[in-house]
């Protein structure tokens, strides 16, 4: 047991260290690496818990698909984070004081003896935790599994209804719809009374009627 | 397979709603620009049809699914229906604005109802987990209702706000609850109810998961000091948008806080009364005497839904049945409240004009009579001016307080009250003493003026006649709290 | 028709022709508003009197109409109590209404909003009906707060000028102060009986004589006595009790109809009327009698001190108004009960028609209301002037005349009361006597005798009016008319009751029958009213013999005194008011200050409750939550409000550094209670 303390102890520290440097280092690049070190190390920490499924998980998903994605974002984008962290230092007195007595006071609630460590009975060889994952996900958590998934395709609409706009200046042409236009799409005939004298005074009220 | 059959039948209203909102999602696609009407129609529709699964499914006792983390009780059954009636007025309100202000688009009302789903799936948890992604779902479709009209600076700052205001939150509530898990060891409200009835209810762990759990419901009703989102959004949203914000999801997060608090948590009663008796003091004071310093009519009905959200609180804090059914007529009298409220913001604002500031109201009464007699309805009942539903909704929060024992903090609601009805009848007075500003005239739709008026009838009728709708949320609350 | 149906119909024709007159009354031509209501009140007078005769006959009855909702034990009901009180105070409501309705027609002629105001003062008939009809406090509180309402829409109906929209503000948030004491006193009363029922209160309450309540740690108080002061304090706000006066004499910006009718004769005795009707409560509190004596007597005379120094014609009738509300309200605290309704009844007589006899003078005199630029009216108004010195005779006591018998009648009671405070209430209510009958004198020569002072003046305007282009008063070259018919008839038929009302009326209700069963007296520890009877059948025998023996006692001699003094000083050497005033300008500055109340109030209540507010905002929002705790450095609050317009403002970390407090602070103390 004492070779696995030390794992999670060096794993543990090594997140902290990442978490922190993500929050205060001043390049956006080096946040987003620190990020990846952050999610490695959370990866195993879960190893180490018999989670490997997860742990892949993460690793694959967020290193290398989500991380990645960002770090683009970030190059492209050039974002000045500096100019966002203004005032940091004018707010951290206050809000490192009470962050400080928070933390303290959650220290004291939660060290207590409240969680106790139990010792899980270890499973037989062969266990699959990805098909035990699998199961109770189909199963027991169809309800929330679903509904992440309505969360996850609202995500997408909101981001698509809030970016995605037509440009209005844009020259392109639609020859699909050139070739399908009809005459009547592009011209109007009007019958009109031979004996009307002045319809310019009608048209107005007609208009206001309607709307 | 069987099982998930008797499942989908119970979920049956939220399939339907799901079903169409991606519908009308692919519909839009294929519709023309002048025909959109149509999927107005498809949202009306939808929200009939979901009510009429929700009748046909009815009866007067509880029921589980999908491993008993959805229920099908009569609360969530009327809180449901009352939703859907909320929404559908809501919807013929917001109808005309949104087309002139060129936010007439499929989205829109597919926007509208994922955000209904998530209240319903919120009415209807019976699990931490499905009541946090109910809220999730709602707030994710809410931020960006804020932001819908995204050219206009003030609504994508107050969606900014509101989103990270309310990331925070989500956190805090999904903190507790994980607290909570961890303490009791299940995510089923029911089972969270029954372990913690075995345990130290002093335990500091509890607490802490308590505490965040009453923060990130706080939130989500805005009472004090978790407010700060409320005027800012309110005022920044469209109008129409802020109406949806301000009137059904409180229904849904009523209904969290009945399955949380009144249901789960219903051990640890004697520290969330503590709670919510402080936040509902707080909200109640600073509600009202800070409204009466706005003059945006918008900014104005943000810091009065505060102080009622304060009132609400009055009923819940009593911890008892009655309590929670005084609470939930507080809720329904209102939602009716803010519909009408909002609604008249609406039909006073026209193109390219929102009649959000408490000027635009001067002399209302020479323009429009019938506009200045609703608006004094609203009015009359949100300061609750006897016979109308405010008042009595007030009357039944603080009586059940009064009974729980809180005498001086119904004292001090009542003076609260009291000095809440300036504002409102501020308002009043702008409409019938003063001069008009501008003599545009105003125009609507026939079926919101018509659904307008009904709205403010029943202000006034429900007042007079209250029996019904006491008694639909007592047999509510008592057959499903049992 | 039954009783109870003609008692519905009463109710219901004043509020049928209100509904008429204003949802369609633009849409009708405009002589239908008055018909319309005139027919509807004046059917309602006319049933009143049929419900009166019945109740002489000894009709009474107590029953429920409607349930509105049941709470636990408790009902709320909407029903009608009629007894001798109610249908007395029935036919005095529509009796000066309808005669406010008439006179209407004449004093609105050119306003535009002409069928509005009937519908309003029909609307008031209908409230004021409901309040005194009442069975039980819900529906009293509803009428009470009713009249109100339409009192507040009444001084405001002027709306376009602002002193009339301040006198309407100022109306409305000083009886909210009465409002709120009266809600906590009628919330006791339900807490601690189980009803609102007044029958049953009344029946509880003598068990509850003796019971102690404990409202701060270590003191208690009578629960009786704290009960009648909650209730009081509303009776003060509605009629206008000091400190809560100040609005009466601001609600004059409202047409003069409805200060006569709301403002004199009716609503503002509503409080009196109230304090009446729970006579079995307030006798049970010796302490709460002294209490409403003592503020009555101040109102009585202090109030008639400021009579004297006013020049608008219509404030020195609000002030003696303000005056004989003290003393009705000095009558109560002598347990004379049915005195202070007798005195309700005959004011509210000879009040309407001085205030319809003071709306006739401006009428006359173009709306100028300045008493200094009249004189000599006489000539030009007969029927006013005769109307006008009936009112003024019968207001400071005239024997024979109403107000003599209804008045000495308090003045005897409170010389035989013996509780705390009488001494002073009967010093003050016979100075009162003589303050009265100087400034109504005063007013009387002024404006109906001397010189014709509006030919003289460059015409100063009354310059609160002069912004409204209504107002121009009379050009000196110009003679005053008096109007057509529809304003003499009123005031006419309302001199009649003024003069004899009190001869017929006080045998029976103060020394007869009448008021049993409904004013409980407790004769043993309240024998005021009591020795009052004896002494007036062993001594008096009759209302002449009454009368008669008045013409020897002191108030006579002050009265005649006041009225002498009045004629000296106005009418013969003018010089001297001006050379007082001149002499003693501190007193004269303290009365034109009305006591300082008004500042006060402005300063104190409305200033403080405006700065709490945007105190509480700027510093509890913005600064302290915002600022202050955030950073707490100005600096740092100038540089973020400047940010604030960017999107990336600082504002969404002071509301989530507000959050995270807000659990902090809840955490902590949860944390540690446990």
């Amino acid at each position: 047991m004492i070779f696995n303390d030390f794992i999670f102890y060096t794993l543990a520290a090594i997140l902290l260290f990442a978490g922190i440097r993500v929050i205060t280092t001043r390049n956006p690049v080096y946040a987003a690496l620190h990020l990846v070190l952050a999610f490695f190390t959370a990866a195993g920490i879960w190893l180490l818990l018999e989670a490997e499924f997860l742990a892949i998980a993460l690793v694959l998903v967020y290193v290398g698909a989500v991380m990645v994605l960002f770090l683009f974002v970030v190059m492209m984008l050039d974002i000045n984070l500096d100019k966002l962290r203004e005032g940091f230092w004018d707010y951290l007195p206050m809000a490192g004081t009470i962050g400080l007595l928070m933390a303290v006071e959650m220290v004291m609630i939660l060290s207590g003896k409240y969680f106790a460590p139990t010792t899980v009975a270890s499973k037989s060889a062969d266990y699959s935790n990805t098909a035990e994952l699998g199961r109770v996900l189909y199963t027991d958590y169809l309800l929330p599994f679903e509904l992440a998934s309505v969360v996850l395709l609202v995500a997408i609409i909101a981001a698509i209804v809030l970016t995605l706009r037509d440009r209005q200046d844009s020259k392109s042409m639609n020859p699909a719809e050139q070739v399908l236009v009809k005459k009547q799409d592009r011209l109007r005939i009007v019958k009109m009374d031979a004996v009307v004298e002045t319809p310019s005074v009608e048209d107005p009220k007609a208009d206001k009627e309607k709307s | 397979m069987e099982y998930i059959k008797t499942d989908l039948i119970t979920a049956l209203p939220e399939l339907t709603v799901l079903f169409m909102a991606m519908f009308i999602l692919l519909l839009d696609l294929f519709i023309k620009p002048k025909n959109r009407i149509v999927i107005y129609g498809l949202a009306q529709f939808t929200l009939l049809a979901a009510a009429y699964f929700t009748v046909v499914t009815y009866n007067p006792s509880v029921g589980y699914a999908f491993s008993n983390m959805f229920v099908d009780d009569p609360l969530a059954d009327i809180l449901k229906l009352m939703t859907f009636l909320g929404t559908s007025m809501m919807l013929v309100y917001t109808r005309q604005y949104m087309q002139q202000r060129g936010m007439f688009r499929g989205e829109y009302y597919a926007m509208v109802l994922f955000a209904l789903l998530g209240m319903m799936i919120m009415i209807s948890g019976q699990s931490l987990l499905t009541i946090y992604m109910g809220l999730e779902l709602l707030s994710l479709c809410l931020y960006s209702l804020v932001a819908f009209d995204r050219d206009n600076a003030r609504a994508t700052e107050a969606a900014m706000k509101y989103f990270v205001l309310g990331a925070l939150a989500s956190g805090m509530l999904l903190y507790g609850m994980s607290m909570i898990y961890g303490m009791t060891g299940s995510l089923n409200v029911a089972e969270i109810s029954s372990a913690l009835l075995e345990m130290n209810t002093k335990n500091p762990v509890l607490i802490l998961g308590l505490v965040f759990v009453v923060a990130g419901l706080a939130f989500k009703f805005g009472a004090v000091p978790f407010q700060m989102w409320v005027p800012d959004v309110y005022q920044g949203a469209p109008t129409s948008i802020t109406l949806l914000i301000g009137s059904v999801p409180k229904f849904a997060a009523f209904a969290i806080t009945i399955r949380l608090l009144a249901q789960g948590l219903q051990p640890l009663a004697v520290d969330w009364q503590d709670m919510l008796l402080i936040m509902a003091v707080l909200s109640i004071a600073i509600g009202n005497i800070t409204a009466i310093a706005q003059t945006n009519l918008k900014r104005m009905l943000a810091y009065s839904t505060i102080s009622h959200v304060g009132f609400l609180l009055f009923g819940f804090m009593s911890a008892n049945l009655n309590g929670f059914a005084s609470s939930m007529f507080y809720i329904s009298a209102y939602v009716l409240m803010t519909l009408a409220g909002f609604g008249m913001i609406l039909l006073l604002s026209r193109q390219g004009f929102e009649a959000e500031n408490l000027d635009d109201l001067k002399g209302l009464n020479q323009r429009s009579p019938w506009a200045a007699f609703l608006m004094l309805i609203t009015m009359f009942s949100m300061a609750g001016v006897p016979p109308t539903l405010g008042f009595y909704a007030k009357f039944t929060v603080l009586q059940a307080a009064l009974q729980a024992g809180f005498i001086w903090a119904v004292v001090f609601a009542v003076v609260m009250a009291a000095i809440g009805a300036f504002y409102y009848l501020r308002v009043v007075k702008l409409m019938y003493f003063d001069a008009p500003k501008d003599n545009a005239r105003i125009s609507a739709p026939v079926d919101m003026q018509l659904v307008l008026s009904i709205n403010a009838a029943a202000l006034l009728l429900l007042g007079i006649m209250p029996q019904t709708l006491m008694q639909i949320c007592g047999v509510a609350i008592v057959i499903s709290l049992q | 028709m039954t009783l109870p149906q003609i008692s519905l119909l009463i109710v219901l024709l004043p509020l049928i022709a209100a509904a008429i007159v204003g949802l369609w009354g633009r849409h009708l031509p405009r002589a239908s508003a008055h018909w319309l209501t005139i027919a509807g009140v004046g059917a309602a007078f006319v049933l009143s009197v049929i419900v009166f005769k019945a109740t002489l006959n000894g009709y009474t009855a107590n029953y429920n109409l409607y349930t509105w909702l049941t709470s636990g034990d408790i009902q709320f009901n909407v029903g009608f109590l009629i007894d001798n009180l109610t249908a007395m105070m029935m036919v005095v409501v529509t009796f000066v209404s309808l005669m406010v309705h008439v006179y209407t027609i004449g004093y609105m002629s050119e306003d535009p909003g002409y069928s509005r105001f009937f519908s309003y003062i029909s609307l008031f008939t209908f409230a004021m009906l409901m309040l005194v009809m009442s069975n039980n406090f819900m529906q009293l509180f509803f009428g009470w707060e009713a009249v109100g309402l339409v009192s507040y829409l009444l001084i405001g109906f002027w709306y376009k000028r602002p002193t009339a929209i301040y006198a309407n503000l100022k109306a409305f948030l000083v009886n909210r102060v009465g409002d709120f004491g009266f809600l906590l006193g009628i919330g006791m009363v339900l807490y601690y009986t189980g009803s609102l029922d007044y029958a049953t209160v009344f029946q509880t309450a003598p068990a509850l004589a003796d019971v102690q309540v404990t409202l701060i740690p270590n003191v208690s108080w009578s629960l009786m006595t704290v009960a009648c002061i909650l209730l009081f304090i509303g009776a003060m706000g509605k009629s206008a009790q000091v400190p809560l006066h100040v609005w009466l004499p601001d609600s004059m910006e409202g047409p003069t109809p409805i200060s006569a009718l709301i403002h004199a004769a009716t609503m503002v005795t509503a409080g009196i009327f109230m304090v009446a009707r729970m006579s079995p409560l307030f006798e049970l509190s010796t302490t709460a009698l002294s209490f409403v004596m003592i503020i009555g007597a101040i109102t009585a005379l202090f109030m008639g001190f400021l009579g004297i120094i006013q020049n608008d014609i219509k404030r020195v009738v609000a002030y003696s108004t303000l005056s004989q509300l003290g003393y009705m309200t000095v009558a109560l605290g002598a347990s004379a009960y049915s005195v202070a309704i007798f005195h309700l009844m005959t004011h509210a007589f000879f009040k309407a028609l001085l205030f319809l006899a003071a709306g006739s003078v401006i009428m006359g005199m173009h709306h100028d209301q300045d008493i200094r630029n009249m004189g000599n009216l006489k000539k030009y108004m007969p029927v006013t002037w005769i109307t006008s010195l009936v009112g003024s005779l019968a207001l400071i006591g005239t024997p024979f005349f109403a107000g003599f018998y209804s008045k000495d009648s308090i003045i005897e009671a409170v010389a035989l009361s013996n509780i705390t405070g009488s001494g002073f209430a009967y010093f003050a209510i016979l100075a009162g006597v003589f303050v009265t009958a100087f400034y109504s004198f005063r007013l009387y020569f002024l404006v109906f005798h001397g010189k014709e002072k509006w030919r003289k003046t460059s015409h100063s305007h009354d310059h609160v009016h002069a912004a409204d282009e209504h107002h121009h008063g009379l050009s000196p070259q110009d003679d005053p008319h008096e109007p057509g018919w529809v304003v003499k008839l009123p005031l006419i038929l309302l001199a009649i009751p003024s003069l004899i009302i009190g001869y017929i009326a006080i045998e029976p209700m103060l020394f007869g029958e009448f008021f049993s069963g409904v004013i409980f007296v407790n004769d043993e520890v309240h024998p005021a009213m009591a020795h009052l009877t004896h002494h007036y059948h062993e001594i008096l025998h009759s209302p002449a013999g009454m009368a008669l023996h008045g013409f020897m006692t002191l108030p006579f001699m002050l009265a005649a005194f006041g009225v002498l003094l009045a004629w000296f000083f106005y009418m013969k050497r003018p010089d001297i008011p001006a050379a007082i005033q001149k002499k003693f300008s501190l007193i004269n500055q303290i009365l034109e200050n009305k006591y300082g109340f008004d500042a006060f109030n402005e300063r104190f209540f409305a200033g403080g409750a405006r700065s709490l507010g945007e105190k509480l905002w700027k510093i509890g929002d913005i600064q302290l939550i915002d600022g202050a705790m955030v950073n707490g450095t100005a600096r740092l609050i100038g540089r973020i409000s400047g940010k604030v317009r960017h999107l990336q403002s600082g504002l969404i970390y002071h509301y989530a550094f507000a959050m995270i407090i807000g659990v902090f602070l809840f955490l902590t103390f949860f944390i540690k209670i446990n």
